[in-house]
């Protein structure tokens, strides 16, 4: 090999070697949080489940403290809905649309977002505006007379 | 004597430091004359060092963590002195420059500023478009007041709905399985330093490819050129013509410059007239909110708004997408020699018909008819109606009952649905009873049946009765 090519191809190579062990690893620390996943415990407690009344929908919160995080996002609202005695349905603020935190109105029983004209009746299905799918629903039990909902039954942004 | 000496001392320094040859290349060289608006160029380089000089000292004392990051903001904002202008000039350069950014582009458009030679100039515009595009969200999600969280949560779900990647795409934003300590350092250090160090090298890249490619010159606008080397030709003549063309410094500078000049001003009005960018309650996930994207957006909401739910997820992902390959295919697809607006009636049209959209679609978002909220306020009676007592009863169980979540009464109240002072025929007693209790399918209300004594009804109708014609009167 001349002595021109072999050190063009060293120069390329070395360069391209650097590059790659810089950019690789830098990118695959930067993408942790997606390789970790949602790990961690998953059940949280919402309240003694009494203080949900049958045939309301109350505005409940999440707390997130037992995982060190700092206020104010220590607390995440939701709401619960008690159809019947036995039923409980933990509604996600979020809008399906893009996130926006729906609010309730108990006169009209909707829930409605403040973003782009979103309505969803009480059962969190879609009445009107641009949602393409119902209210995200966690899934919920009952321990010990206290509500728990499952955080990751939801996507991560909801 | 010490003149003498001092002239020496600049000569070498001219030398040692080799400012002649930049000199002589860059400030002493002959461009093409371009127009007036030719400095939206100069402004949005201006505007960016704006940026980069208010952000740097911004960052003196901005605390990139959740906990400290809406302090930091207020305490800036309140008690540092002139902390409020350097905001505000950062905000307000901001937004300009995404007014300019657009402008720059629609003028490449209206011009046929993509053309041979100019095809690598114009795809590095592009990466710049859309990197400051970007920043411009990720600017004001650092805010971390309510505004910011809601604006970094449309970004979520909008990556969300990417396939495949969609979640893994939004633990990588959000730093963690929830918005927490993780997420506010990682827009920090993309809005502070991954997209500004893109942007110096982008912008130094493409000021470059300007320098050697020129701009679109006066004889290129005026007659049709096939080719790159015919344009190297004209533009060349144009450059060193005694009318068409002119030395860059100071003749050029000083005409971009004044452009430049006058757009800060606009930046430093709005500083000094309405102050940095508003801020609210400090973010949180459990207050009610009604939270509106900054005024950039504004059109880009109101289309997410009009969308039907079945075009959602293509029209948040197809638009971005198509708009890239669209603006990065444009010089590829347009092989027209035809160059300069006006021999361009299809650019006229395209980019006439995309500003009279943003601005409609901006005012229409103003406005905002489509959002329906709690009010517990009754609406007001309207001029010149008296009600019955039985009606006065009605009007607070129409508030009670949440109808004026959504019913105007007299422009009064929610936009949502249809204002019951205009209604478009008069309805009778048992219509609205039956409207009430069994509304159409199509119709986005509830049905009352078994929500509402017979009692109750009766007097929110009483209440319709007497308001439904008084648009009429």
């Amino acid at each position: 090999m001349e002595r021109r090519t072999l050190l063009t191809t060293l120069v390329h190579g070395g360069s391209a070697l650097v590059g790659a062990v810089i950019g690789l690893s830098a990118l695959i620390t930067g993408i942790y949080p997606a390789l970790r996943g949602r790990r961690g415990e998953r059940w949280r407690p919402l309240g003694r489940l009494e203080q949900f009344l049958v045939g309301r929908t109350q505005a409940a919160v999440i707390e997130h403290a037992d995982e060190g995080e700092p206020r104010p996002l220590s607390r995440q609202g939701v709401y619960v809905w008690r159809p019947t005695a036995e039923e409980v349905v933990v509604f996600s603020r979020s809008c399906t649309d893009l996130g926006c935190p729906v609010i309730w109105d108990a006169g009209s029983r909707c829930f409605f977002c403040p973003c782009h004209g979103g309505i969803f009746a009480r059962d969190g299905k879609r009445m009107a505006g641009p949602p393409d799918r119902e209210l995200y629903r966690y899934a919920s039990r009952v321990r010990e007379g206290v509500l728990e909902v499952d955080v990751y039954s939801v996507p991560p942004m909801a | 004597m010490a003149g003498e000496r001092l002239k020496e001392i600049a000569e070498w320094a001219l030398d040692r430091f080799a400012v002649k040859p930049i000199e002589k290349s860059l400030m002493d060289r002959r461009v093409a004359k371009g127009a007036w608006y030719y400095g939206d160029g100069a402004a949005l380089f201006l505007l960016f060092n704006v940026l980069l000089f208010t952000g740097a000292f911004l960052s003196l004392s901005y605390n990139p963590s959740m906990e400290g990051a809406y302090p930091s903001v207020r305490y800036i904002t309140d008690n540092q002195t002139l902390g409020w202008f350097v905001r505000g000039l950062h905000y307000w350069s901001a937004g300009l420059m995404v007014v300019m950014l657009v402008f720059h582009l629609f003028r490449q458009i209206l011009a046929g500023g993509y053309k041979s030679p100019r095809e690598g100039t114009w795809l590095i515009g592009v990466l710049l478009f859309f990197a400051v595009i970007a920043t411009s969200l990720l600017g004001y999600v650092l805010r971390w007041d309510e505004r910011a969280i809601y604006g970094l949560r449309v970004a979520l779900n909008l990556l969300y709905r990417v396939p495949l990647i969609g979640e893994s795409l939004v633990l990588v934003v959000q730093g963690g399985p929830h918005i927490g300590s993780q997420t506010l350092p990682r827009i920090y250090a993309v809005h502070v330093i991954f997209v500004p160090l893109l942007l110096l090298a982008l912008i130094g890249y493409h000021m470059y490819l300007v320098v050697m490619h020129g701009i679109t010159g006066p004889t290129e606008r005026t007659r049709p050129v096939a080719s790159s080397e015919e344009q190297r030709r004209l533009y060349k003549a144009d450059a060193l013509s005694e009318e068409r063309g002119e030395t860059f410094f100071p003749y050029t500078a000083a005409k971009s410059g004044a452009m430049a000049g006058v757009v800060f001003l606009v930046v430093l009005v709005l500083t000094l007239v309405l102050g940095p960018g508003r801020l609210y309650p400090e973010a949180n996930l459990v207050e009610p909110s009604f939270p509106v994207e900054e005024w950039w957006w504004s059109w880009y909401s109101a289309l997410a708004a009009l969308l039907p739910p079945r075009l959602a997820t293509a029209f948040y992902l197809g638009f971005p997408v198509v708009l890239f390959l669209f603006l990065v295919a444009l010089p590829f697809l347009d092989r027209s020699p035809r160059r300069g607006l006006r021999n361009r009636p299809v650019a006229v049209a395209f980019v006439s018909i995309c500003v009279i959209a943003i601005l409609s679609l901006s005012s229409l978002r103003a406005r905002s008819p489509w959002t329906a909220f709690p009010r517990a306020e009754p609406p007001p009676v309207p001029d010149g109606v008296v009600l019955s007592p039985q009606a006065e009863q009605g009007r607070h169980l129409f508030a009670q009952f949440g109808c004026n979540s959504c019913h105007p009464i007299d422009g009064h109240g929610a936009q949502f649905a249809r204002d019951l002072a205009a209604t478009r025929n008069v309805l009778s007693h048992a219509e609205f009873r039956r409207y009430i209790l069994d509304p159409p399918e199509a119709i986005a209300m509830p049905s009352y049946a078994g929500r509402l004594t017979d009692e109750e009804l009766n007097r929110i109708v009483d209440f319709l009765m007497h308001v439904q014609i008084t648009r009429h009167r």
